[in-house]
């Protein structure tokens, strides 16, 4: 099923991400190198566990001194944002195997969502292609971090820097949605939402609680509209 | 770390971010869904983005350090949204991001 081809465009497809994930990786190894992980823990980590804001915060956490129940709830809380990712993909693969559907949903993270996004909504995109990214972006992830724990803190990148790379990824993927005043009511909403949510405390579902708000005043927003439509008709 | 608590934090976070990763595509997957939840489907992107964008960039009490440490990133910011938008390449956008931040933070 996959053919050459479909493995080579979703290569291309995934080469933003993958150096992005060069950037951000190393020094989330670095960082677990700092609490004792070794190459092994990591490497399994990285394959199955596959996430970005996850894998920081866990040695952050346990660093400040948190105890256990309170990283496990805190970083299931930021990954429930995953959820309205798995929810936008289901049309997509209606027509898709399980197994296929289950490889592809389980290895989402927010940089291959927003590529593979954009791909199916050029069009001439499939699920096989979008899980290739996820493969790529995992290869790229798993080998950065490793590579991190091994060199250990002998090279300093400022991350902040490095970070930056994935904001720009998503200042660019919201730079190219289709312009409608429900999408701009969805974006405001949510950057609002999420300042909010910041302001009260509530940084771990910041981004979902912001998504989901936009979502709902964009809905409005058409409701609105097409209420006004009406009127006029 | 050792590897007992290592496990329970894997485990316990692995298998939650599997479900949120999973369980709705599932929910959701071959139904024939109503208008109305599709519609929202399609708002779900630019919700997203700007919800990843603004995790990123803002932050209450961001200026308390002074002005530039926060107004740095925002600038690489509006470089990036230029760049984004002739060129519609993330690679660029985040070429552009990172040089445009490494060297204001440099100012």
């Amino acid at each position: 099923m996959p053919t050459r081809s479909h493995i080579k465009e979703a290569f291309h497809a995934a080469v933003p991400i993958m150096l992005g994930y060069v950037a951000i990786g190393i020094p989330c190894g670095i960082l677990c190198d700092s609490i004792g992980l070794g190459p092994l823990q990591v490497l399994i980590m990285s394959v199955l566990f596959y996430s970005g804001a996850g894998q920081f915060m866990i040695p952050n956490m346990w660093l400040a001194g948190a105890p256990i129940a309170s990283i496990i709830a805190s970083v299931s809380l930021v990954n429930t944002r995953q959820m309205l990712y798995a929810a936008s993909f289901a049309p997509r693969c209606a027509a898709v195997s399980k197994r296929l559907s289950f490889l592809f949903a389980a290895s989402v993270t927010d940089e291959s969502y927003g590529v593979n996004t954009a791909r199916f909504e050029e069009g001439g995109w499939s699920v096989d292609r979008a899980l290739w990214v996820n493969i790529f972006s995992n290869s790229s992830w798993t080998i950065s971090n490793v590579v991190g724990v091994l060199v250990g803190s002998a090279v300093g990148i400022p991350l902040s820097i490095a970070s930056f790379a994935m904001t720009s990824i998503f200042i660019c993927l919201l730079v190219t949605q289709k312009i409608s005043i429900e999408n701009v009511v969805a974006a405001v909403v949510a950057m609002v939402g999420v300042f909010l949510c910041k302001l009260a405390g509530l940084t771990g579902p910041a981004i979902l609680a912001g998504a989901i708000a936009g979502v709902v005043a964009a809905m409005l927003a058409n409701r609105a509209l097409r209420a006004k439509g009406g009127d006029c008709a | 770390m050792s590897w007992g608590d290592f496990l329970i934090v894997f485990v316990s976070c692995a298998i939650t971010m599997l479900i949120c990763r999973v369980a709705p595509l599932f929910a959701l997957k071959g139904r024939s869904l109503p208008e109305g939840v599709e519609r929202a489907l399609g708002y779900i992107p630019p919700a997203a983005f700007a919800a990843l964008v603004a995790n990123d960039l803002l932050t209450p009490g961001m200026f308390d350090a002074g002005l530039w440490p926060a107004a740095a990133p925002l600038v690489a910011s509006l470089a990036v949204v230029l760049v984004a938008w002739k060129s519609k390449s993330l690679l660029w956008s985040a070429v552009t991001g990172v040089t445009a931040y490494a060297l204001l933070t440099l100012i």
